[in-house]
């Protein structure tokens, strides 16, 4: 079977394309998947865990995915992140040390993940100087993304992240997939609730909304991403089933995709000059915490 | 609380970085073995440079369906904690007492949010 894929961007013509891709060939079986990139004239590395999940999917089903006719320029963004390694090529060096390498982990993979994030982005030389605050808020985030991912995805299949450096344009993208049941799912699940895809990740950003059941509370960890995207002045993309929720200015756009995909996307973009203090003005002290 | 049991959540974890709900619930089981007994302990953050909702949820958030405000309150208390982290603790906190303390009351607040946001915002 032969697909061919547009130009890709972190923004919903990228999901977009990328979930028409999945509609396309979710149903091969034992067959040879060519996907031919020859109009892929940009294809954005923080995209690859969106891109990298799907394959993998694809791979699940037998199929032999072979990725045909790369720009030179595209084929050098997805080798600097070690993503064209898993289709047959090899990696090059990433000279100007703006991509974080493409990544696949386990759900109880948690201690590998911290190593890569300290690694391959809080202490790498190329990373923009940021504030104190702004750095342990980043770093926070990233790990809430991973959490909210392992214990609400039930996937089985493992999260994928990747991410880009833009020193001129001040931002750090960072993307983390599930291939688990979707947020519109869990919340009819767990909550009982019946909503639309984009409808159902908005829930989640909000108020006390969760999923979560049993012993352990849950519920905080899309709201405080939200509300760092806020003060931080990023933005914030989720897509999940067919639904995209993107918050940036502080205002929120939902809308629908033509199809779902078979998981969840968390896609931030950080502001690296923002100087924030990040440090709570209150009262709040040790006693009386509880 | 000066026979308080001092619990270094460095120690238990093993890292820096205390992210994972299942950590997190390693500090929990030796937080509710240390309560049940009635005995007070003070949970250390020294050399703790990152926390998650996760984290705190599993380790501490989960003790108020065991125990009263009160016994967390009274046996509970915490050290070498900045103030942001105190603040996440705090909300995580907040959430797990509504969480336990009314569940109807919760399954309410949803159901409300749910009505405000009917215009997809």
């Amino acid at each position: 079977m032969n697909f061919s894929l547009p130009r890709i961007n972190p923004d919903p013509a990228g999901f977009e394309a990328l979930v028409c891709l999945w509609a396309q060939a979710k149903d091969c079986l034992f067959d040879e998947i060519d996907i031919d990139m020859s109009a892929t004239t940009w294809f954005s590395a923080d995209m690859c865990a969106v891109f990298g999940a799907i394959l993998y999917r694809l791979g699940e089903n037998l199929n032999t995915v072979k990725l045909k006719r790369i720009r030179p320029d595209v084929e050098s963004v997805l080798s600097k992140n070690g993503f064209l390694s898993h289709y047959g090529r090899g990696t090059i060096p990433d000279r100007w040390g703006t991509t974080i390498p493409y990544r696949r982990f386990d759900v109880k993979d948690d201690r590998f993940f911290s190593g890569y994030i300290e690694m391959e982005l809080i202490h790498r030389p190329e990373m923009p100087a940021m504030s104190s605050g702004l750095l342990k808020r980043f770093r926070e985030s990233v790990f809430e993304i991973f959490s909210n991912a392992v214990l609400h995805s039930r996937t089985k299949q493992g999260i994928f992240s990747c991410g880009q450096f833009f020193p001129k344009k001040h931002r750090i993208g960072f993307s983390v997939t599930d291939l688990g049941i979707g947020i519109r799912q869990n919340v009819k699940t767990s909550v009982g609730l019946d909503l639309s895809p984009g409808d159902a990740i908005a829930w989640a950003t909000e108020g006390q909304n969760t999923t979560k059941r049993g012993q352990i509370p849950g519920g905080l960890g899309l709201k405080l991403l939200r509300e760092f995207i806020d003060l931080n002045g990023g933005r914030i993309q989720i897509v999940s089933d067919a639904g995209y929720w993107m918050r940036e200015n502080r205002k929120t756009v939902v809308a629908p995709l033509s199809q779902p995909f078979p998981g969840t996307v968390v896609s931030v973009e950080i502001n690296t000059t923002d100087t924030n203090a990040y440090r709570l003005s209150s009262e709040l002290s040790a006693t009386n915490v509880f | 609380m000066s026979n308080n049991l001092v619990l270094s959540i460095f120690e238990v974890v093993g890292s820096p970085l205390c992210v994972a709900s299942s950590d997190g619930q390693k500090v929990y089981d030796r937080l509710a073995a240390t309560l049940k007994e009635g005995r007070g302990v003070i949970l250390s953050f020294h050399n703790v440079t990152t926390l998650t909702s996760a984290f705190l949820n599993a380790a501490i958030g989960q003790l108020y369906g065991v125990f009263s405000e009160e016994q967390v309150r009274s046996l509970l208390k915490v050290q070498d904690m900045e103030t942001d982290d105190l603040g996440l603790l705090k909300r995580v906190v907040e959430t797990a007492k509504m969480y336990f303390k009314d569940p109807q009351k919760f399954e309410q607040a949803i159901q409300e949010t749910l009505g405000n946001d009917s215009d997809g915002t």
